[in-house]
């Protein structure tokens, strides 16, 4: 069979030789073309020589170990050009050959290009034209939750029997009470800083018992209800698309609707009351806290004491700038509450995307917050508050 | 296909159980359970809900601890392994999860690169070509290869789960439940996938399995898991003959079993 030069080659070196008899061109495969010797299997491929034009024959009975990625280099040497159109693989063994026939089989289709991406500047084009109409759209998402909100509301109004009380407590605890310590610690420190920094700026012009008045107005027209309401947006926000995402994805919010449970009803509903009872009580405590930081300060900096600071803030703050800060806590749970929720019905199948749509949610309630904010920072001032 | 002539040489078993005990707190789920896999045979786990059959697999996987006992996977004890021996026999092994357990934030050809990516240094035009092959192999159309699991129906995720089990041409190959979920003609095709991807590469297939259609189809034994331990194994045929515990018995011998045993 084999000519003189034929040296068996048992070692599991995957090797090609060219050899010819007869008239007829073959190569011979010899080795393990295996995935652990792919890249010494490639380099025989590519290196192989056919000085007197391509193959007849492959002769791959020497051949020792071969797997897919084996398979599918042999296949490709012998759809190459070293070999001849009509060249097929001779001797061999059973196992051998169905493999390579179903790799055969297999491979063509499988160098199927990818799907054409659109250009680099369209692609940038494309994006930006779809970001900017998302913002449109997500108005437009949002307004018509806010729309079945009310409606699942109008439904357990009419009939007050559907409320889940539990659900509403529950919330109200998760949202409400457990935010209370984080909420005071924070409002207590910024409360403190702004009266020192106020203090020691005024200061400058002897008017540093001003400063309680500036505190006092800023804490609880801005102040605490910003910080509150960031603070419950990064919290319970994104604590509702989590729930609801992990939800939507085990297809939970669909077995609900099939047995005729409004998830609305059920699970959005009780989330947006239980706030919006929760974030103007929260901004209270904030309001308090952020004044009682101020007195600490005024009293390390200024060394007034408590009854002083007390007085001054009296004479200072009036009744209206505790319901300005106040009126606006209600509206900023809604848009937390309904975000958060609405980024959770969104969730799409994969665990990844309730990721996405978590960042989604705080994002857009802290920004949409801000916004409400100074909206309302507007609206009351030309109203006169 | 069982390999002839077969002897008590390590060799010719792939996985080898010898008295294993397991429990989950005080409830006990194996007691002394003895299993061997041979080389090159499709061995199907069957036995009724809660007997452990996941359990069993998570077990040879190395997934969840046991007491006592010892597992060998082709010939070697992993309680005595290094690290590095351990990473060499666990590239032998493919795992197809119930669902495919694809990896969501990867599209299915990157997932049946994930393998390749960690285990070997290949060009990436190499590992495409592989991956692609191996998609084509299980049967996916080409575009699948582009799409993320959650764009894909259950059979589609199964095969795809396939794929990447099958990335590193491993020697065994472990199957939870491999036709749950598939509808009667999706399930046959698939045993056929099982059975040519068998004889082509030469696995050893462990598959657990309620399917009474694919046991007769493709399994070349059963083992039956009851009683906390295997009570029966053997060829599925010489089962239906000599049952010899009341669950074969109503396994095989219940009126959709003779059906079947008729057929095949």
């Amino acid at each position: 069979m084999h000519d003189n030069e034929a040296v068996l080659d048992r070692s599991t070196r995957p090797a090609l030789r060219s050899a010819e008899e007869r008239g007829t061109r073959r190569l011979v495969v010899s080795g393990d073309w295996t995935l652990a010797t792919l890249r010494e299997a490639q380099a025989a491929v590519d290196g192989v020589e056919a000085p007197n034009g391509p193959a007849h024959e492959i002769d791959i009975g020497d051949m020792r170990r071969l797997d897919t990625a084996g398979a599918l280099t042999l296949v490709g040497l012998r759809d190459g050009k070293s070999a001849a159109a009509t060249a097929d693989f001779s001797s061999a063994r059973a196992e051998h050959r169905i493999l390579l026939d179903e790799i055969a089989r297999a491979a063509p289709a499988s160098f199927e290009p990818p799907p054409p991406r659109a250009g680099a500047a369209v692609e940038t084009l494309r994006r930006f034209l779809s970001a900017a109409t998302a913002i449109g759209r997500d108005a437009v998402r949002l307004t018509m939750f806010l729309g079945e909100t009310t409606a699942a509301l109008g439904r357990v109004v009419a009939r007050p029997k559907r409320f889940r009380v539990k659900a509403f407590t529950h919330q109200l605890q998760q949202t409400g009470l457990s935010a209370v310590p984080i909420i005071a610690l924070v409002s207590f420190l910024i409360g403190g800083v702004v009266m020192q920094q106020a203090a020691f700026q005024l200061q400058k012009f002897g008017a540093e018992t001003m400063s309680i008045d500036m505190l006092g107005i800023l804490a609880l027209r801005e102040l605490g209800v910003i910080l509150a309401a960031v603070m419950v947006a990064g919290r319970s926000a994104s604590a509702f698309t989590a729930q609801i995402g992990t939800m939507k994805m085990r297809e939970e919010i669909d077995a609900m609707r099939t047995l005729g449970i409004d998830p609305i009803e059920t699970l959005v509903l009780p989330r947006v009351l239980a706030l919006m009872i929760a974030l103007p009580l929260l901004v209270f405590l904030a309001d308090v806290m952020a004044l009682a930081g101020g007195a600490v300060m005024a009293k390390l900096y200024l060394s007034l004491d408590t009854e002083m600071y007390l007085q001054r803030l009296n004479s200072a703050v009036q009744a209206k700038h505790l319901y300005v800060g106040l009126i606006k806590a209600p509206f900023a749970a809604l848009v937390i509450g309904l975000v958060g929720c609405l980024e959770g019905l969104s969730v799409r199948g994969s665990a990844e995307s309730v990721g996405t749509q978590v960042t989604t949610a705080v994002v857009k309630a802290i920004f949409l917050v801000l916004v409400l904010d100074a909206v309302f920072a507007i609206f009351l001032s030309a109203a006169g508050f | 296909m069982a390999t002839p002539h077969l002897d008590d040489a390590p060799q010719h078993y792939a996985i080898r159980i010898r008295g294993l005990t397991k429990h989950f707190g005080s409830q006990l789920i194996f007691e002394n359970l003895n299993l061997d896999v041979r080389a090159g045979e499709i061995l199907a786990i069957a036995g009724g809900s809660g007997t452990g059959k996941s359990v069993l697999l998570r077990t040879i996987l190395k997934l969840l601890p046991f007491e006592a006992g010892s597992v060998e996977i082709l010939g070697s004890n992993f309680a005595s392994l290094s690290k590095t021996e351990r990473v060499k026999v666990e590239r032998q092994v493919g795992v197809l999860f119930q669902d495919g357990a694809l990896f969501s934030s990867l599209t299915v050809l990157q997932n049946v690169q994930v393998p390749m990516r960690e285990h070997l240094k290949l060009p990436q035009k190499t590992m495409d070509a592989l991956a692609l092959l191996k998609i084509a192999m299980v049967g996916l159309p080409p575009n699948a290869a582009y799409k993320y699991p959650s764009e894909l129906s259950g059979g589609m995720r199964k095969r795809a789960g396939l794929a990447r089990a099958l990335a590193l041409d491993p020697r065994i190959v472990f199957l939870d439940e491999p036709t749950s979920g598939l509808d009667p003609i999706g399930a046959a095709a698939f045993d056929r996938l099982i059975r040519s991807l068998q004889r082509t590469l030469g696995l050893t297939v462990y598959m657990i399995t309620h399917d009474l259609d694919s046991i007769f189809a493709v399994c070349d034994r059963v083992a039956v898991l009851a009683d906390k331990h295997i009570v029966r194994e053997g060829a599925p045929m010489d089962l239906v003959r000599d049952p010899g515990h009341p669950w074969v018995r109503e396994y095989f011998c219940g009126e959709r079993g003779r059906q079947i045993a008729k057929a095949s």
